[in-house]
């Protein structure tokens, strides 16, 4: 099969599946919503900084990748489909095609994330375009490093909430120039542009993202082939 | 056991060497002479031995990180074991590290303030590459079977290990701290270190890395005398 072709077919399954059934999109929502009730009682009356705010909503995205992509794999597995995608596919025609669908996930989830966050805490955005691009280059970093990861833990016994400790570590690079780029989008009365200001973060968002990437597309063959 | 070669006497005389090698670093360092420095003071001898921990901690990743790549390339269990060991030795040291570091910046900047953490990219990045091998160590409890094992953890060994520290260490290179070796200069250039402290300090990197070295081959001959006892190592061809 054509490898645009074998992959693209995979992110279709899965978009299809998904749609049918929608479980991880609900239990991504679910989660969010939960989260940010959690949040606005935890925080109270005050005000947050804007550190605070996009230390939470980046902490609350974590999470909620953790418990929601964990499944991507492991789905397979229960399904009895891992010998037909064995068979007809490339591992990464596999990989692209997860990698794709994960991306869409995670991306439309920050969305909703960001936005619950704004509305529930009173936050006003300085600039929304470098907001847009902190949560979309956040999310490629995100479902980059979690794709390979679920693939590992669907090989493990019951490694659902090994999702969370494998990727916490590995996330720490990104969360740091993350929250850095949020909490400038989100700045009131700056001093130097906030675009300017963030491009070595963006520039390391990108560098994070086509890293892992790189790495999981090396090294994916050795998960998904079974000797 | 064929797995392993028979180390001679070579080795244990080695080993003697090394233990009296180390002794006379760790007496020498706290007994002689360092120059006086405002803030540092006598807190400098920690150099002798907080360094050369980093040292050891790079060391171990670089073995375990090779070692999960010949598992992945030739599938012969016995690179899976050094691959554990090494990581495992490499975590002890990198704890020693950490907390050697924390020590000492509360003893020479932070007493009065709350602050234990100082946000410098090397010290985050031997916390997180601590985190990093704990989660290699529990990945490994969640599978049975000897060769899955090995095979997972490898990929998730050279996964963390490659891209982790280029993101935390190569990148942030322009930030303040207080590490030497920030703000765009290499660490310990000429005017950093004096005469007087590089006489123990060098000795003292090659005897810590020695250490390493020997407490990592003790433990992989232990451990796979250990399998190959339970079975779950194979050795390469049979005792004749």
């Amino acid at each position: 099969m054509d490898w645009l072709a074998g992959a693209w077919a995979v992110f279709r399954k899965d978009l299809r599946l998904e749609l049918r059934t929608r479980y991880a999109l609900n239990a991504l929502l679910l989660f969010v919503a939960s989260s940010l009730l959690l949040v606005v009682f935890a925080v109270g009356q005050g005000n947050v900084t804007e550190r605070v705010a996009s230390a939470l909503l980046w902490i609350v995205i974590v999470f909620a990748a953790a418990v929601g992509l964990g499944r991507a794999f492991v789905a397979e597995e229960e399904r009895g489909t891992v010998l037909l995608l064995q068979l007809h596919l490339r591992g990464s025609m596999v990989y692209a095609g997860k990698l794709l669908f994960n991306v869409l996930l995670v991306g439309a989830m920050n969305a909703l994330a960001a936005l619950g966050f704004l509305v529930v805490l009173g936050l006003e955005v300085e600039a929304p375009g470098l907001l847009a691009a902190a949560l979309g280059l956040g999310a490629l970093g995100l479902a980059g490093a979690t794709t390979l990861l679920s693939a590992i833990i669907a090989r493990t016994a019951n490694g659902g909430p090994l999702l969370a400790v494998l990727a916490f570590p590995m996330l720490v690079p990104l969360l740091l120039s993350v929250v850095r780029v949020t909490q400038r989008a989100l700045l009131l009365g700056a001093s130097a542009g906030p675009w300017a200001a963030s491009v070595d973060d963006l520039v390391a968002l990108g560098a994070y993202a086509g890293v892992v990437i790189t790495a999981s597309v090396l090294l994916f063959d050795y998960v998904w082939n079974d000797s | 056991m064929s797995t392993l070669r028979t180390y001679g006497s070579a080795y244990r005389v080695f080993t003697v060497v090394i233990a009296a090698w180390l002794t006379a670093v760790i007496v020498a360092g706290l007994v002689l002479e360092i120059p006086r420095l405002n803030i540092l003071e006598e807190t400098a001898r920690n150099l002798y031995f907080h360094v050369p921990m980093w040292f050891t901690l790079m060391g171990g990743m670089f073995v375990s990180a090779y070692h999960s790549a010949r598992v992945l390339g030739s599938g012969r269990l016995v690179h899976d074991v050094r691959a554990e060991q090494a990581a495992l030795v490499a975590m002890a040291f990198g704890l020693l590290g950490l907390v050697t570091g924390m020590v000492w910046a509360r003893f020479t900047w932070y007493v009065g303030t709350g602050k234990w953490w100082n946000f410098d990219p090397k010290q985050s990045m031997a916390a997180v590459l601590l985190l990093i091998y704990g989660a290699y160590f529990v990945l490994r409890s969640s599978i049975e079977e000897p060769k899955k094992r090995a095979r997972i953890a490898a990929v998730y060994n050279l996964f963390a290990v490659v891209t982790v520290p280029f993101l935390l260490y190569i990148l942030p290179r322009q930030t303040q701290s207080l590490h030497p070796g920030s703000e765009g200069n290499p660490a310990f250039s000429q005017t950093d270190l004096a005469p007087e402290m590089r006489i123990i300090f060098y000795p003292a990197v090659l005897g810590f890395l020695a250490l390493f070295w020997w407490i990592y081959t003790q433990r992989v001959r232990t451990t796979v005398i250990e399998r190959t006892l339970d079975g779950s190592l194979e050795p390469d061809r049979l005792p004749a």
